[in-house]
């Protein structure tokens, strides 16, 4: 199988630049992460993070033939070659596949990702009845991965100020909280021409969302609230 | 509240003014189907009839707010140096404020 | 090290990422929508023209008659029905109206088809 990859040393590349690679694949070989790390044998420079190779830590999310996705389930028969295979797009290249997310952790901390709730606690713990911990579903699966805010056109133009899908899928993870007492500071944060409003609904986050999930659903959402919450 | 003005309310802007002038090209277009104008005389007399001139109106307020909007979104995801932002958006600004006076004289101060 | 550290490329070609439908739309809702506000000053320059005089009016009407005012008007009319179908997709999805992914793909390629098919449709009528 061939495969031309994204390849950046800092101490050496000026530039980065495309390197080839053929691999023949093991019948065990399933998932594209397998196969790099068939390529990391015959190159042991490549670099690539990864840690759970399941699909739950979100740790290879990597641009796959100009899609962002998981490396560890991404079935690799399926791709098309040669496999290209890139950094996720508009986040600086530390080396190879491996970006600095930064960037991106400040958007997500910006939303104050925890329970706000200064009631003084219960006895044992804050209840939560069955119908109100439902509302969590699709968003609180997220595993910060990155692949919808590198997607994302209005990320790309404004990463300092958007929120971004991510950080805003979370925000509405705790705005629906029950147990949460700030939806209403979450939403004045966020009610502003940068933070949520640059969303154009372009809808890439959830068209590449590993998991799954909706972002754009979740901000369309908050939306909503703020209307409502306006009237 | 700053952060009202500039964040939903946009947004709201946005919506309420494309749905007002979904409404008008819907009514504009019914109009020339059924009953298209036949002379220049039928035709001004219609379009500054005190009802159509204020739909008219309605509409092009609606057109230059929604261009504002649309425009400044454009250009805060694409222009960032400050100093040629503000003068691209003073321009923008100048502009549909020129164009609005003319569109107050073609339908408000008639040709004689 | 420190030198190292700052060296920080970064991919973001567009030739090279993947657009799905629904993008393609996005892009041309601003594309058209920005041709639009270029429009305006033309637009209102042919209403004035058409409310002038009776001349003005007849030569509005000889000048439109032209092959490449017909062409355009065409133009006009994909870009107009492109932002307006577009737009019409944004305020159903806004009130949670088609905006599962499966829904928006499938409304997404409406548009983009809806778009040319009114261009078509108008470039029967006129030429």
């Amino acid at each position: 199988m061939k495969f031309s990859i994204f390849r950046f040393n800092p101490e050496r590349d000026v530039k980065p630049y495309m390197q080839d690679f053929r691999v023949e694949l093991e019948p065990t070989d399933r998932m594209l992460l397998d196969v790099i790390l068939r390529i990391k044998i015959q190159d042991d420079s490549l670099t690539i993070r990864k840690s759970c190779r399941e699909g739950v830590c979100g740790s290879d999310a990597i641009n796959i033939n100009g899609r962002n996705g998981l490396a560890c389930i991404t079935p690799v028969r399926e791709l098309k070659e040669p496999v290209q295979l890139r950094p996720l797009p508009s986040f600086p290249v530390i080396r190879d596949l491996v970006v600095d997310m930064t960037q991106f952790f400040k958007q997500y901390h910006s939303i104050k990702p925890y329970l706000i709730n200064d009631e003084p606690a219960p006895e044992k713990e804050r209840l939560q009845s069955p119908a109100d911990r439902d509302k969590l579903d699709g968003l609180y699966e997220c595993i910060l991965c990155g692949c919808c805010t590198s997607q994302c056109p209005s990320s790309w133009w404004n990463p300092d100020k958007f929120v971004g899908p991510a950080g805003l899928l979370q925000a509405e993870r705790f705005i629906v909280d029950s147990r949460d007492r700030a939806t209403q500071q979450r939403l004045d944060d966020l009610n502003d021409v940068y933070r949520l409003f640059r969303c154009r609904s372009i809808m890439n986050c959830t068209e590449v969302c590993p998991k799954g999930l909706a972002p754009s659903r979740a901000i369309e959402k908050i939306r909503l609230m703020m209307v409502k919450d306006s009237i | 509240m700053r952060k009202a003005v500039t964040g939903l309310r946009a947004w709201l802007v946005q919506r309420v003014s494309a749905i007002y002038m979904l409404l008008f090209i819907v009514f504009l277009l019914t109009h020339f189907l059924l009953d298209p104008p036949t002379s220049y005389l039928d035709w001004r007399n219609w379009m500054l009839s005190p009802g159509v001139s204020i739909a008219a109106s309605v509409f092009f307020a609606a057109l230059f707010a929604h261009a504002w909007v649309g425009m400044r979104d454009v250009i805060m995801d694409y222009v960032h140096p400050i100093a040629i932002r503000v003068m691209v958006l003073a321009l923008l600004g100048l502009g549909l404020t020129g164009i609005a006076a003319w569109v107050i004289q073609i339908l408000w101060m008639g040709h004689g | 090290m420190a030198m190292a550290m700052k060296r920080r490329p970064m991919f973001l070609n567009l030739a090279q990422i993947q657009m799905p439908v629904g993008a393609l739309t996005s892009i041309a809702h601003r594309v058209t929508g920005i041709l639009l506000a270029i429009g305006i000053p033309f637009t209102i320059y042919i209403l004035d023209l058409s409310l002038q005089s009776q001349q003005s009016y007849a030569s509005l009407i000889h000048l439109l008659d032209g092959w490449a005012y017909k062409a355009m008007a065409v133009v006009f009319v994909w870009v107009l029905a492109h932002h307006l179908l577009a737009g019409t997709r944004h305020l159903l999805m806004d009130v949670d109206v088609g905006s599962l992914l499966p829904t928006a793909r499938r409304s997404a390629w409406v548009v983009n088809v809806g778009g040319v098919v009114v261009a078509l449709l108008a470039a029967g009528v006129f030429l």
